[in-house]
């Protein structure tokens, strides 16, 4: 069994945004994760004159427990966004972590492909920003 | 610094909704709401705090994209115990091995009813089951990973038509070995908020990330 460090402490926040401003508004997607297990996402775009989606529930201990392996074992805590791009026209990511005595509030541009993270001035952290940080929106 | 509000409060699930009291927001009087967020003066014990998002003024155009309010629910009686998802009940499996195939899991947990649907998570480069992936809800997929070696589990998302159906996966297989790997089964999602039998402890730094985030929705509704 894997146990990365601090998992176990009862704090336990996360957020994460990706966005931009173009034609069709405000366009972006949002969720949050918060210590007593409630989840809120929201998503948000004015194409076709759509309207933002809000949606929350509850996750079990389990799940939130697996979050903060994942985190943890991830080890985004140890980066910094000081040397990656910064949000720019094209659009903004944010991700921001409480867990145990650390909290992370980073921002960056969006990522288009590997090659943006291997351009940047810190390819080591951005690339595990890139992969902990995969959104699709393939499953239905 | 330690709210001294704090202390008086019980946790319970009401104590969630602190958001739609005014007077929640009355006990950060900072000038930016942001700053209260990341300056860490809401929180009951210091923080290494780091990136940008400390150092950033707040955008307004921020403001409204998570208010509080109208967010979709399910329909929950806020009681324990599971909850049901819009088509069914879905169940997590951790410590999965990362070299698991969709159908490994289907057989194993086919047995307790029809799977509806099953969610691994590979890995777009490697092929395997990806182990930093944060759990998806319905249409979204959201997926969190990395590629360090040496990361062998990651986890199934599964679900079924009925809570008899769920039960029984696990039941039968929380705890159990599939592919060398022990994996734990539990419910994915919950009538309300935890509440954990040590809570006296931990209280104080939950209520002190509720602060946080709850300030963050203010912010975000006006």
């Amino acid at each position: 069994m894997m146990s990365g460090g601090g998992e176990d402490n009862g704090e336990f926040y996360l957020r994460y945004y990706v966005g931009h401003k173009g034609k069709f508004g405000h366009e972006f997607l949002e969720f949050e994760f918060r210590p007593d297990g409630k989840l809120r996402y929201a998503n948000n775009s004015n194409y076709k004159n759509d309207t933002m989606i809000r949606k929350e529930m509850f996750l079990t201990p389990s799940v939130l427990k697996e979050c903060r392996r994942i985190i943890s074992d991830s080890e985004i805590m140890k980066e910094d966004d000081s040397n990656w791009p910064e949000p720019d026209r094209v659009g903004r990511q944010e991700l921001e972590i409480v867990m145990g005595n650390e909290h992370i509030s980073f921002t960056t541009s969006k990522i288009g492909s590997l090659v943006d993270v291997q351009s940047s001035k810190d390819p080591e952290g951005l690339r595990i920003f890139y992969y902990l940080v995969q959104v699709g929106t393939t499953i239905g | 610094m330690a709210n001294p509000e704090v202390d008086i409060v019980d946790f319970e699930p009401e104590d969630d909704d602190l958001m739609e009291e005014e007077g929640a927001i009355d006990e950060a009087p900072h000038p930016k709401i942001r700053s209260a967020i990341t300056g860490g003066s809401s929180f009951s014990a210091p923080k290494k705090t780091k990136g940008r998002g400390f150092r950033e003024e707040t955008e307004a155009e921020r403001n409204n994209r998570f208010a509080s309010k109208d967010f979709d629910s399910l329909d929950s009686d806020g009681g324990p115990g599971p909850q049901r998802s819009i088509e069914g009940w879905i169940i997590l499996v951790a410590g999965v091995h990362e070299e698991a195939q969709e159908d490994d899991l289907q057989n194993a947990f086919g047995e307790f009813g029809e799977v509806r649907n099953l969610h691994l998570n590979l890995d777009r480069r490697t092929g395997f089951v990806k182990v930093n992936q944060l759990p998806l809800f319905s249409t979204l997929q959201t997926s969190f990973c990395n590629d360090t070696p040496g990361n062998e589990e990651g986890y199934a998302l599964i679900e079924y038509g009925k809570f008899e159906e769920a039960q029984a996966a696990i039941s039968g297989m929380d705890g159990v070995e599939l592919l060398t790997q022990i994996v734990t089964v539990d419910w994915a999602f919950s009538n309300g908020p935890f509440k954990r039998r040590n809570m006296r402890k931990r209280f104080v730094a939950l209520l002190s990330s509720f602060t946080f985030s709850d300030a963050h929705y203010k912010e975000r509704i006006r």
